[in-house]
């Protein structure tokens, strides 16, 4: 999933000083898996900023709702009249959300309330670690399941760097090194012949090299 | 006319007995908001009570080990330290707030807790005031 994390306070502020009534929209996908921006990190916030303004002596209105999804037009429909009741609205979805009001309500004023991070698995309940880039061209057939561009910090493709050590990262020294798990699991598999292959050079276009990247799927479109 | 010190109690409903002429002990306002368990109290209902004109928050839960729902004090403690958090990014010093662990039923020590905790905020205002 999509995992984003709470801006700051101040941060957050500061986007909506000038307004008297927001609308703090939250998302029940990826943002509320990821204790983020579902419907309990809307009334978090909401509470937060409606104190924060109080003590400034400058009352604000939230309205505070959660869409499904804010990464689907459909979805985001009701904007249509909300958007008339407040002055800017406070994404708490990743930026795909932000973008997509944006793009489809130019007249709205929309701001995040979330950094957009990475995309992770929830390894344990309040902890999410990276585990895919979304680099568009997959490459973990030949390396176990286990990703060097998201999971090794130099994004190596041809085995571990010198500075691994002890099965540990050398630039965290709390973080394996996906190389070395890599290299263990073909060992134990007896498929080390796997990393005796010549990769084609890893084609690093689908990773955003030629700019927006769309997907088009004919059969299903109208 | 001066404005008095008030304190908001946010508590599980076990936690305390205290009746009213054991909480005239402490001074300044008490507002006592009693909760089915400590688990259940939200940073929502933290920030309100800030919002609500309380110069400080004691969250109350039973001691660890003997929550009716095993683990509702614990629970409460967490979300005590995120709330400490977002008043820090707020600007309120992140002391107006504490948990503290009560034997279940005993008056003496949660009136005790909220007669530091008083003295506590007192010091707060007074050294906000000299700033």
């Amino acid at each position: 999933m999509i995992i984003a994390e709470r801006r700051t306070i101040p941060e957050i502020l500061e986007n909506i000083e000038p307004y008297k009534k927001v609308l703090l929209l939250g998302c029940r996908g990826c943002v509320a898996v990821c204790s983020a921006g579902g419907d309990r990190e809307v009334a978090i916030l909401a509470e937060a900023l409606r104190l924060a303004r109080s003590r400034q002596g400058k009352e604000i209105e939230i309205i505070e709702t959660t869409f499904i999804r804010q990464c689907d037009p459909e979805y985001l429909e009701p904007l249509k009249e909300l958007g008339k009741k407040v002055e800017a609205v406070v994404s708490l979805a990743c930026g795909v959300g932000v973008n997509l009001i944006a793009d489809l309500y130019p007249e709205l004023r929309v701001y995040p309330g979330v950094d957009t991070s990475f995309y992770g698995a929830n390894i344990a309940l309040g902890e999410w670690v990276e585990k895919c880039r979304g680099c568009g061209d997959c490459i973990i057939d030949k390396t176990a399941g286990l990703c060097p561009i998201a999971r090794c910090a130099k994004n190596l493709l041809n085995g571990p760097c010198g500075g691994s050590k002890g099965g540990k990262c050398e630039v965290r020294k709390d973080m394996s090194c996906i190389w070395h798990e890599i290299v263990e699991r073909l060992k134990s598999r007896g498929e080390m012949e796997k990393l005796l292959e010549i990769w084609k050079p890893k084609d690093w276009r689908p990773a955003g090299g030629e700019g927006l990247r769309i997907r088009v799927r004919e059969d299903l479109e109208i | 006319m001066k404005k008095a010190l008030k304190i908001s109690i946010l508590c599980c409903n076990y936690t305390n007995l205290s009746e009213r002429e054991d909480l005239e002990k402490v001074l300044g306002v008490l507002e006592i908001k009693r909760f089915p368990c400590s688990g259940h109290i939200e940073i929502t209902d933290i920030l309100r009570a800030f919002r609500e004109g309380a110069s400080g928050v004691m969250v109350g839960g039973c001691e660890k080990g003997t929550c009716h729902n095993e683990r509702g004090s614990e629970r409460a403690e967490k979300r005590v330290l995120e709330a400490k958090k977002i008043l820090e990014e707020i600007g309120i010093e992140k002391e107006r707030l504490a948990i503290f662990y009560i034997p279940r039923l005993s008056a003496e020590d949660f009136v005790n807790n909220a007669k530091v905790f008083y003295e506590l905020l007192l010091k707060l205002d007074l050294k906000e005031k000299g700033q």
